[in-house]
């Protein structure tokens, strides 16, 4: 990685990355959805990082960032077409969008990559803030990067995992309102989101990708 | 469960190889039986594109055809489609007019007509949202963003899709169809359960001498379950919450449309339009169009809903227009 800047290159390889990530998590993800929800979001999860890895690997660097970006959303949309498997295309949709024409990204693209993220779940889930899922942890990594001013984009990354790790913990001590969780309300306390899980594994290992590059 | 099944995993793919040999008028794109259009898209006219469970014929493919709709994605039974799969639908209908999308008020149907329409702008196809909330019993006045659409979707298929067969513009199409689904009130009442084929049991229990007020149309619990009683007391307690929602005066008009849930016969269906016409003389209102029959099952599910439409002289003249598809004929006149 040069210039500690983030190149389409560099995407590819995060996908492979996070594809092997959720392979290596899809059991521990279907117990914990298993707990509250229908035990299918490793196996989501699993399914549209491999599909969407494997889009990316075949279209190859030159597509470009956004190109890139736009091809993981539709084929994780068409590999995984459940709640959880749209809204992370929902998210890399838009991302594509807000990158347009960026060749590489810094700190500030960066961090109009997760604002966007952000909002295009938080419009298509119809969830807020609070209500115990994947947007609890998707809100503080937008607004860390958002606020990471000039920082360099590694030291950046790391900020939004750790704070995408205490937003995860205080989902704990929330009661689903959003989704199958919903139904089974206080039962959910004391529970970490499983959503909420995949935002922060996403965020961590592209934190851990873009350091181990420098 | 005593149904006509060969592989219950096969039911919904079985059901589509049934429907494409009767109904040459439909096909299917993107190499996937559940992306249904119609064979014959018209050039430069805005498509129209609905989609959502199966367990519910004739919706929502039923109503692909001449004056009604071009597509229809076709999910699982009581399952929204895919994204993709209404994508693919979107793709092929739009003829560059643009796409409007009339579906359900069911998260699983949001979230993928949503997404759908995302993909589309990213194939510069131009794509409107109008979802169906008829249902009165699924929520109060003042919350009608949370209620359910049932068989008062017709309503909005006939209206929209008469304005897009008169090469009206997305806009217009989309603003009739809204039109459409604010003047629409559905009631319904359930008698007995539906089974899904590959649960193979019933999804919910009811007395043999009760019914439930107001259950969706996949059983969500409905306002009120009581014991059973005779049809017209059933119709008054129906339509005192339709004709508390809309201001009906003297000589208005309205469609009606009394709906069999899949295990009432006609002659049931019949008998509760009789008291139907009778409460809306004593309102002076004028019944100008009438269905009865099956538009919006729920599998075996005995029971039925009455769906009104408040005309005006736009919506008369839509709801007039001819229109011939698999499951419904309309002759102007």
């Amino acid at each position: 990685m040069s210039d500690r800047t983030f190149t389409s290159a560099d995407l590819i390889d995060l996908f492979q990355s996070w594809k092997q990530l959720f392979a290596e998590q899809r059991e521990f993800l279907i117990a914990l959805d298993g707990q509250v929800g229908d035990s299918d979001l490793g196996i989501t999860m699993s399914k549209a990082f491999a599909a969407a890895a494997d889009a990316l690997a075949t279209e190859g660097e030159a597509a470009g960032i956004a190109k890139l970006l736009r091809t993981a959303g539709t084929t994780m949309a068409r590999a995984a077409p459940s709640t959880m498997g749209t809204l992370t295309a929902t998210g890399f949709l838009r991302a594509s969008k807000a990158i347009d024409g960026k060749d590489r990204l810094e700190t500030a693209d960066m961090a109009a990559f997760w604002r966007a993220f952000r909002d295009g779940v938080a419009e298509r889930g119809k969830a807020k803030v609070g209500d115990k899922t994947l947007l609890d942890v998707l809100d503080p990594i937008a607004t860390t990067l958002e606020a990471s001013g000039s920082a360099t984009l590694p030291d950046a990354l790391k900020a939004a995992a750790d704070a995408a790790r205490d937003a995860l913990e205080q989902t704990k001590s929330m009661v689903a309102q959003h989704g199958k969780a919903a139904a089974f309300q206080q039962k959910t306390l004391g529970l970490q989101d499983a959503g909420a899980t995949v935002g922060y594994l996403v965020i961590r290992r592209m934190a851990d990708f873009v350091l181990g590059r420098l | 469960m005593k149904k006509f099944l060969n592989d219950p995993a096969n039911f919904v793919d079985e059901m589509l190889e049934g429907i494409y040999l009767a109904h040459p008028a439909v096909t299917y794109v993107g190499d996937d039986k559940r992306c249904l259009v119609t064979a014959k898209v018209k050039p430069g006219k805005v498509g129209i594109a609905t989609g959502g469970g199966s367990g519910h014929l004739p919706l929502f493919l039923g109503y692909v055809g001449d004056g009604m709709l071009d597509g229809a994605a076709v999910g699982g039974v009581f399952q929204s489609p895919s994204a993709e799969q209404i994508y693919q639908v979107t793709k092929h209908i739009d003829q560059g007019a643009g796409v409007l999308y009339i579906y359900g008020n069911y998260s699983g149907d949001i979230i993928n007509f949503e997404m759908a329409g995302e993909l589309a702008a990213f194939d510069d196809i131009a794509v409107k949202h109008v979802v169906g909330n008829d249902d009165v019993a699924s929520s109060i006045v003042g919350e009608e963003h949370k209620r359910r659409g049932v068989a008062g979707i017709f309503f909005i298929y006939k209206s929209a899709g008469a304005a897009a067969a008169e090469g009206l513009s997305l806009d217009e199409v989309t603003r009739i169809a809204d039109k459409a689904r604010s003047r629409t009130r559905t009631m319904g009442v359930a008698l007995s359960s539906c089974v899904v084929p590959e649960i193979g049991h019933a999804t919910f229990s009811i007395g043999e001498d009760e019914m439930e007020i107001g259950m969706g149309i996949h059983g969500e619990p409905g306002i009120s379950r009581k014991k059973l009683a005779p049809a017209d007391a059933v119709i008054d307690e129906l339509m005192e919450r339709i004709f508390a929602e809309q201001d009906y005066k003297k000589h208005d008009e309205v469609a009606v449309l009394v709906n069999g849930l899949g295990g009432t016969p006609m002659e049931e269906l019949y008998i509760l339009f009789r008291r139907v016409s009778q409460l809306l003389q004593r309102r002076n209102v004028t019944v100008k169009y009438v269905w009865i029959g099956e538009f919006a099952t729920s599998m075996e599910m005995a029971g039925a809903s009455i769906s009104i439409l408040h005309l005006d002289n736009e919506l008369d003249r839509l709801v007039a227009a001819p229109a011939r598809t698999p499951f419904f004929q309309h002759v102007a006149g």
